[in-house]
């Protein structure tokens, strides 16, 4: 049985559903994302999980008990918020002390784990400051610190790093995985950044108004999006209106050039519109690699993007765009050119219309 | 030389200027005025006799406990609304920011006749002869209870606004759930959470409530009670300098109320609650 069980959850508040039918079995330990645009439901199921929400139907149970209706003081949960939610009257080492002693732990014990919890955020030095004394990373890991001081058996992220700048973002993305694996605690995470998702979790659910779009690992979500939702909105992807044009061996045309995907086109037949989604990544000019899609294009455009050079080619009459990594001894092609470009065959997914 | 003409704001002193003589110049003659009770001669005289009054003592030191009477029932009645209301109805923001107006509206007199109205006969089970509630102004703890009830309203838009504002600057929603997940109750919540953080906020509407109960003419005289506003009113028809010596002495207690709010909200403007 799952540590943390989700089954068939839904919320409505008045006549608007905000989230449905959500079932997630997550194992102790595991780091799981919830990723989706804003309104879509993640931060209300993490809320129901952390018992400031009620669901309207469902349950939730924690290592087999029930805790769908439960306050959030009498569950076993930890909770970190994006505005960092330190109590603005207590030091750092009385804020992360503040669980303890409302749990009446002994003063030896709070001391004890306040020490070591500090010791774990690296804010020796700190410990006597006031919120307001700290940055704004500073302060989130005191947050982290406090929620992990009692030991919950659940830790739950809510968007922790959207507040912070993007390299102490990186950085501390990395601590909070690094903590949770030696903690070995289950932890939540919700994020609407596809790249903190990618990189902090073991798995991802990916949400979109109010219902589950996808669950699956990095790699899988990435790479084999289910959904037309998911491989939009987790990186970038060139989308084109196509035709079916052999089912059997996956062959679809875009403006009458033709692509072969690895897969055979099930439950379709020749004639049928469809869409084709091709990652910018996998395409490169036919001469670097020969692969199973060859095909003519004219360069349109050319970006600098730091480590990736993105070039737009248009394919029949459709635009689509190639990264390339950046090589300072690799001559670019001229706009209006003419090349030959390629991708291979399972990087060519058919999605319905 | 020019530019430096220029860059003097003038018209903004002159304004300055003006106010300041506005307010200063009443306040420098009822000192003057306080201190010349003995022809001649600058002398203490009026203040030494308004203290020496036994009246005094007995009418300030009553006013101070219903002040502080009012502040702590205030306290007890809106933190806990205030904070109700910003958590879980903040629908009903605009109908209280409503009500807490009412005060400034409807006349002290209009309220005190009808409090004496309702609560001059006794409460009595309808159809019956049973009396609940005896007449409160026939009593002396009654007359207090009204009195302090009537003085919440009076301070309840001071002191519902700077509660509201104390705890609009530390969210206390975000906080509230923060305490909820590692394990607070409600009463460890508001006590050690919301009450400590929002602690210059309430300062702010006790010192106002404060000025407000200890100046107060109207409820008094009404309900009868020996409290200072009525005491200083019936001075400033009898005496002379005694009046002006108090008024002073009342303005420097003003101003160190205002030091004091300045002194504890001092810098929280940084750390969105006290520390």
């Amino acid at each position: 049985m799952a540590y943390l069980s989700i089954s068939n959850v839904k919320k409505q508040f008045g006549d608007t559903v905000v989230v449905d039918n959500f079932n997630l079995d997550i194992e102790k330990g595991e780091f799981v994302s919830f990723l989706g645009p804003s309104g879509c439901g993640k931060t209300t199921t993490l809320r129901m999980v952390a018992g400031f929400e009620i669901p309207t139907s469902g349950k939730i149970l924690l290592d087999g008990k029930d805790i769908t209706d439960k306050a959030p003081n009498q569950r076993s949960v930890g909770m970190i918020f994006q505005s960092y939610a330190l109590f603005p009257n207590m030091t750092v080492a009385q804020n992360i002390g503040f669980g303890l002693r409302v749990r009446k732990e002994p003063e030896a014990t709070v001391k004890q784990r306040v020490d070591e919890m500090i010791g774990l955020i690296n804010l020796e030095k700190h410990s006597h400051k006031y919120p307001y004394q700290l940055s704004g990373g500073q302060q989130q890991r005191v947050s982290l610190a406090r929620a992990l001081a009692n030991r919950p058996q659940v830790l739950l992220l809510d968007e922790p790093l959207s507040a912070l700048d993007a390299k102490i973002r990186v950085s501390l993305r990395s601590e909070i995985r690094s903590i949770q694996k030696s903690l070995g605690i289950t932890a939540i995470f919700v994020t609407h950044d596809q790249e903190e998702a990618l990189s902090i979790s073991d798995r991802i659910v990916v949400m979109n108004m109010g219902e589950m779009e996808q669950v699956g690992t990095p790699f899988e979500i990435y790479n084999f999006p289910k959904t037309r939702f998911v491989a939009n909105f987790v990186g970038s992807l060139n989308t084109a209106d196509a035709e079916v044009v052999d089912a059997d061996n996956g062959l679809v045309s875009v403006d009458g050039v033709q692509f072969a995907s690895a897969e055979e086109l099930k439950g379709r037949k020749k004639g049928d519109k469809v869409k084709v989604a091709i990652r910018p990544e996998r395409f490169s000019f036919a001469s670097e690699q020969k692969k199973a899609n060859v095909v003519d294009s004219t360069i349109e455009n050319i970006t600098f993007l730091g480590s990736v050079v993105r070039i737009q080619v248009k394919i029949g009459n459709t635009k689509f765009n190639m990264d390339t990594f950046n090589n300072p001894f690799l001559e670019l092609p001229k706009i209006g050119a003419l090349e030959q470009v390629t991708c291979s065959k399972e990087a060519v997914l058919v999605l319905d219309e | 030389m020019m530019s430096r003409l220029r860059k003097f704001p003038f018209w903004s002193w002159v304004w300055f200027i003006l106010g300041a003589v506005y307010f200063l110049l009443p306040l420098y003659s009822t000192l003057d005025f306080s201190l010349s009770m003995e022809r001649d001669k600058i002398s203490l005289l009026a203040y030494q006799k308004a203290f020496e009054d036994k009246e005094f003592l007995a009418t300030f030191g009553y006013s101070t406990l219903l002040a502080v009477m009012t502040i702590i029932a205030s306290i007890v009645l809106i933190v806990p609304t205030a904070y109700w209301i910003r958590l879980r109805l903040p629908e009903a923001r605009r109908i209280t920011e409503f009500i807490t107006l009412m005060p400034f509206v409807i006349p002290a007199i209009i309220l005190v006749f009808g409090m004496i109205r309702i609560y001059s006969s006794p409460m009595s089970i309808p159809f019956t002869d049973i009396d609940l509630i005896k007449p409160l102004t026939m009593t002396k703890f009654g007359t207090n209870v009204l009195i302090v009830a009537g003085y919440m309203v009076l301070a309840m838009p001071y002191m519902y606004r700077s509660v509201d504002t104390g705890m609009r600057t530390v969210d206390v929603r975000t906080l509230t759930e923060a305490a909820q997940s590692l394990g607070a109750n409600w009463f460890t919540i508001i006590t050690r959470v919301i009450l400590p953080n929002i602690r210059s906020a309430l300062l702010s509407g006790a010192l106002l409530t404060f000025a407000i109960v200890v100046g107060e003419v109207i409820f008094a005289s009404f309900l009868g009670v020996k409290a200072f506003g009525p005491y200083l009113f019936l001075l400033g028809q009898h005496r002379a300098y005694e009046p002006a010596a108090l008024s002073f002495v009342s303005f420097l207690m003003t101003w160190a109320a205002m030091g004091l709010i300045q002194l504890f909200t001092g810098g929280q403007g940084q750390t969105a609650g006290a520390h």
